[in-house]
């Protein structure tokens, strides 16, 4: 399975979602499929999901998507403990793991190559609805499911390393443009300002 | 601290549009703790590191609540790295309410804290995090409405630094 297919047939589900990336190549390849006002390309590794829990709690009618990647999980494994204990019913976590260190550009293995089950770990603070998903089929069906489903889901996606978003241009929207398009979208969509903007 | 300052310090977050608490429990703010979850009006969220309290906090921000990180000053380093990537780089106001530790107003300063509290400051300079020492309940309210406002008016960690009388 390859990343960059799973994130196809997901941002043909897209509607009214709020996405949080993490830093690595599915920030890139999300970027280049999707330009909706309701992603957040978060530009560093080990915060999405932190992020997309807020967002969870704050907008609990919402549906919360974080793509991550497994060294980014890695980096913030107490994040799972976390989420097994609150369970947002309203949030998906896609954590695209390929085993490897992608970005480094030497591929080195993360901790999933060898002898880490992302899932086993998910449980095993408290996710339930933690699965692992190994083919394009699975992710088209038990995947994308979650999206009508009304509970926290976590899915471990184990994907081949794929270059691709090294051919991809790099998105050009930068951290806060990308930020206040993100919230004024959130502003038109939930009827009411967001308190820190203020007027000045 | 006494019961009567913790009660003012959860009335003036609330008085200063506080509504969203993510916290990591130490030992000299801890009587807030029960006010803030016995409040139906403040969201108060439990954190396994203050890493993710801060990335939490700042994904309700931007989802429209108004929200304070409640963590020991231990949680500035621990969190350096959340604070600078979402707090600074990308703008986002966290009021991060911290029991300092170690530092020379801490009346329960010892071996033990005095290494914690002597960098506080420092890191905070280093992040470029503003901070405000508070060691009475002079203005307290007024210092945490100041706090809230100077974040917004600045989309970036306020630090509130809480010892003397608060440490008690």
């Amino acid at each position: 399975m390859i990343r960059h297919e799973c994130l196809e047939l997901l941002a043909g589900k897209m509607t009214d979602q709020l996405v949080v990336t993490s830093q690595s190549g599915q920030r890139i390849e999300w970027s280049h499929l999707s330009q909706h006002e309701g992603n957040l390309l978060v530009g560093m590794m080990g915060c999405a999901v932190g992020v997309g829990i807020g967002l969870a709690l704050a907008l609990p009618h919402r549906k919360v998507i974080v793509l991550d990647s497994d060294g980014s999980v890695l980096l913030s494994l107490f994040n799972l403990a976390t989420l097994g204990n609150l369970r947002p019913k309203n949030l998906i976590i896609y954590v695209f793991d390929n085993g490897v260190y992608s970005g480094s550009r030497i591929s080195y293995p993360t901790a999933t190559a060898g002898n880490t089950d992302l899932e086993a770990v998910a449980r095993g603070a408290g996710i339930k609805n933690a699965r692992t998903i190994r083919d394009i089929e699975t992710f088209k069906g038990e995947g994308l499911g979650a999206l009508k489903q009304n509970e926290l889901a976590f899915f471990v996606c184990k994907v081949e390393e794929s270059l691709m978003h090294r051919e991809i241009p790099r998105p050009n929207t930068d951290l806060a443009e990308n930020k206040y398009t993100f919230v004024r979208y959130l502003e038109r969509t939930e009827g009411k300002a967001i308190p820190f903007i203020g007027r000045g | 601290m006494k019961d009567e300052l913790a009660k003012r310090l959860v009335q003036g977050l609330k008085d200063a549009g506080i509504n969203f608490v993510t916290y990591l429990p130490e030992t000299r703010l801890s009587q807030i703790v029960p006010l803030i979850q016995n409040d139906p009006e403040m969201e108060l969220i439990a954190a396994a590191s203050e890493q993710e309290a801060v990335a939490i906090a700042a994904g309700a921000t931007l989802g429209g609540k108004q929200a304070a990180v409640y963590m020991e000053n231990t949680g500035i380093y621990v969190s350096s790295y959340s604070l600078l990537t979402i707090g600074k780089q990308l703008g986002v106001p966290i009021l991060l309410v911290v029991g300092y530790l170690g530092g020379v107003p801490d009346q329960r300063n010892s071996f033990l804290y005095s290494t914690i509290g002597t960098h506080t400051i420092p890191t905070l300079e280093a992040l470029g995090i503003e901070h405000m020492l508070l060691n009475d309940g002079d203005k307290l309210e007024i210092n945490i409405s100041d706090a809230v406002r100077a974040a917004n008016a600045q989309r970036a960690p306020f630090a509130l630094l809480f010892a003397g009388e608060f440490s008690v």
